[in-house]
């Protein structure tokens, strides 16, 4: 008896400390990417470049760049990411990557830019809650372009899209897993944000594109893109609008939905409340007139990008969502084409002040 | 001279210390012993001469000295060995058993040395049982406190009391560490040799739990508890040791009632962060460094950039050191100590992280566990809560954040597990009370 114990918790200490802890590496031992572009090469391969900050040295003042840009190729994305933790010369952690930047050539194609979502969301290695954005400009041009900016941090490029730091109203924000949701969903498509390289800062918004089931369908400005952000209730404080005559800063926002189906044609009225703040006006402006110009702006601008909309046939701001327990299930598919074409919005703005 | 006197100088003959002393009262002598290094020589025999002159006989010296009269020679030399002075009579007809004046070799009650109550009472135990007995009685005037003294041992017998209040500690209880009581057949010199009466078991939580102080006690009777205590050891033994006893002290409630909760919330957050920190600092450094955020981990990494050792050598290194120092403290004099303290602290703290050997963030970690490991209450208890972190730490190395709260799991299982004399030592509280009736 005694010698089986013996036995046993050989066993079990030889199972604790031959089970594969050889491949622990520790932290300094990584390289963290946080953010990686993807691009289409001349030669129909893929070009990935990461962006990997360089820690400082405790103690010593921050000399020469913050991050490293490293860039390899491959026949697949995947191959291209393995390019670049062969090369390294220590592990590459993928876990940390929170910004991913597709320059605009991929986008062209439509199956390309599906399977890269799909494949995005399958990999283990990459969180799913990473951001998706879309340039116009060269991928590594604007990877580098944080090195030579003063005073910004190793993890500007993210800090541009997180809600707790350098976050706009106006921009959009797609992670990995909304989109790849989108690319499936019957009543609802999403927009990206699209960010080139800036001139005096390490990126400049350029507005939204928006996804149909991996094809861009429209391209909208940031100032529209807040709209459809107000759609999905985040919140539009501290903006700041111009109505040509007035500027006023929006210090509270809320939006309510109601939807009836009449006849198989759907109807949505919609009430955005706003709480302005009038930060400077011209001489004999009242109160009521920057009021009903704000209103009548923002109603205007709605129905401007809701007919773009309901002409490419993508539903950005969802209304979809709404009709989904009022349409049979086996009928939700025909949303875009069926119903989506027929829905009338009747948006109507109430701005009070404070 | 007769045969007793004889056999009692005979037995006693590779004794120096032992005295022996002829006295004549009527022209009758009698002999006085004793120990010298144990009974006040000089004021037992004033006594005895005081008591002598103011008797009209022998035989009524005798009866005035003492109650205990004509027993057989083995009680006389066990009397002698307890440090009573034992007189017998020239012709060896009669002999006594009397309460000397004995030498002062008791330290007066004083404040506890290995507790610090605030706001609270002072006294503690010392190494005298009556004493201890009697800071008890004194707090606890009541008919229903009851003692019931043994005296175990092989070679040398030891004092043993049970104190318990009739009606509250559990009958089967007070029953069953009685017939422990009785198995006990070697010497008692410490608390493990008690405990190993208390059921067998290779664990690194004692069935007793320790105290100094009389208050502690009192308050620990009134909640069902049984209390030993030794001769000659300053401490209570209350049985049995619960997980709680750690984090809730008596003295707690003399604070209004929300901040004592509070306290006892600080004391279980102390011991948990003692156990898992330095687990957690390895498994997110080394083994799972995506759970960070994104700053954090740049920022522990740049703490980490050149540091030769792996995280978990480098931990082990710090907490061995510090434990190390820990008991260098308690071993040394106390006027070593400080340099210990001071040496410890630059070399631990500063040289350490200059030299780049161990991660600034580390000293952190290490410091915080320091200080969490002495919240709670009782030597003993924070010692078994710094071993408990060994074993987390590895099983941290290899399985990460898996592994760290793996580890918990199992500690905390483990705990579980135990029972002194059927009840489990996770008990919040003894439920069961015993009888108030004789029966």
């Amino acid at each position: 008896m005694k010698r089986v114990n013996k036995t046993l918790i050989t066993a079990m200490f030889l199972l604790t400390f031959l089970s594969g802890c050889w491949d622990i590496k520790d932290i300094d031992q990584r390289n963290l990417p946080l953010v990686i572009g993807i691009a289409k090469a001349d030669n129909n391969e893929y070009k990935v470049t990461a962006q990997i900050p360089i820690p400082k040295l405790s103690g010593q003042t921050q000399s020469g760049p913050m991050s490293r840009i490293v860039t390899s190729k491959g026949e697949s994305f995947s191959s291209a990411l393995g390019q670049i933790k062969t090369n390294s010369e220590d592990a590459v952690d993928y876990s940390h990557v929170r910004l991913i930047v597709i320059q605009k050539n991929l986008t062209k194609n439509q199956k390309e830019l599906r399977q890269l979502i799909k494949f995005l969301m399958d990999s283990k290695e990459i969180p799913m809650k990473a951001m998706l954005a879309i340039t116009n400009d060269h991928i590594e041009k604007l990877l580098s372009n944080i090195n030579d900016k003063l005073g910004v941090d190793s993890t500007s490029l993210y800090d541009f899209f997180n809600k707790g730091a350098g976050w706009a109203p106006e921009i959009s924000s797609a992670p990995i897993w909304e989109v790849y949701r989108s690319l499936f969903s019957y009543t609802e498509d999403i927009t990206i944000p699209v960010v080139d390289s800036g001139k005096d800062t390490v990126l400049n918004y350029k507005g939204a594109a928006v996804l149909k089931k991996g094809k861009i369908t429209q391209r909208i400005s940031p100032n529209e893109n807040q709209l459809i952000n107000l759609f999905q209730n985040k919140s539009a404080k501290g903006k700041i609008e111009s109505v040509g005559f007035a500027s006023v800063m929006v210090t509270k926002s809320t939006i309510e939905n109601k939807t009836v189906m009449k006849n198989n044609k759907p109807l949505v009225y919609s009430d955005l409340n706003l709480k302005i703040d009038i930060l400077e006006r011209k001489a004999d402006i009242t109160n009521n007139q920057i009021r009903e110009r704000l209103e009548k702006l923002t109603q205007k601008q709605f129905y401007h990008i809701f007919k773009q909309a309901q002409k490419s046939n993508t539903d950005i701001f969802g209304f979809g969502q709404y009709f989904r327990d009022q349409i049979p299930y086996d009928d939700l598919k025909n949303w875009r084409g069926k119903y989506y074409p027929k829905l009338k919005v009747n948006f109507q703005v109430h701005v009070s002040m404070e | 001279m007769v045969n007793v006197v004889k056999e009692i100088q005979a037995r006693f003959s590779r004794h120096d210390d032992f005295f022996f002393e002829e006295e004549q009262k009527d022209k009758m002598p009698f002999y006085l012993m004793g120990f010298n290094t144990l009974i006040d020589l000089a004021k037992s025999n004033l006594y005895v001469r005081q008591v002598a002159a103011s008797s009209s006989s022998v035989n009524e010296l005798f009866i005035n000295l003492s109650d205990q009269l004509d027993v057989d020679t083995e009680k006389l030399i066990k009397a002698i060995l307890e440090g009573k002075l034992v007189i017998v009579l020239g012709n060896g007809k009669r002999n006594a058993i009397v309460d000397p004046v004995s030498r002062n070799l008791r330290r007066n009650i004083d404040k506890p040395q290995s507790e610090s109550p605030l706001q609270g009472p002072l006294d503690a135990f010392v190494e005298d049982i009556k004493t201890n007995i009697g800071l008890i009685r004194k707090r606890l005037d009541t008919e229903r406190l009851c003692h019931s003294s043994h005296e175990v041992g092989k070679l040398a017998s030891r004092k043993l009391s049970m104190l318990y209040i009739k009606g509250r500690a559990p009958d089967t209880l007070i029953k069953k560490i009685n017939k422990q009581i009785k198995q006990i057949d070697t010497d008692i010199e410490t608390v493990d040799d008690l405990n190993k009466y208390f059921g067998q078991r290779s664990s690194i939580v004692s069935h007793v739990f320790l105290t100094e102080l009389p208050s502690e006690v009192t308050h620990l009777l009134k909640k069902n508890r049984v209390v030993l205590l030794l001769d000659n050891y300053p401490f209570a033994l209350v049985f049995p040791n619960l997980l709680l006893d750690m984090f809730c002290i008596a003295s707690d409630r003399n604070y209004p009632s929300l901040l004592a909760y509070a306290l006892r919330t600080l004391r279980v957050v102390g011991a948990v962060i003692n156990v898992l920190l330095p687990a957690l600092y390895v498994a997110i450094v080394s083994v799972n460094p995506e759970i960070l955020k994104i700053d954090l981990a740049l920022f522990v990494s740049e703490s980490r950039r050149g540091i030769p050792f792996p995280a978990l050598l480098e931990t082990m290194i710090m907490v061995v050191l510090v434990d190390l120092t820990l008991e260098a403290i308690v071993r040394l004099p106390k006027s070593v100590g400080p340099t210990i303290t001071m040496v410890g602290g630059i070399i631990l703290g500063q040289a350490m992280v200059q030299a780049k050997l161990v991660s600034p963030l580390l000293v952190i970690v290490v410091t915080a566990i320091v200080i969490s490991g002495s919240v709670v209450s009782g030597i003993q208890n924070s010692l078994y809560i710094r071993l408990l972190r060994y074993p987390i730490l590895i099983l941290a190395s290899i399985y990460g954040v898996l592994g760290v709260f793996i580890g918990f799991l199992f500690t905390i299982v483990y705990l579980a597990s135990l029972t002194s004399n059927g009840i489990p030592y996770t008990a919040f509280r003894i439920r069961e009370r015993g009888t108030q009736n004789e029966s």
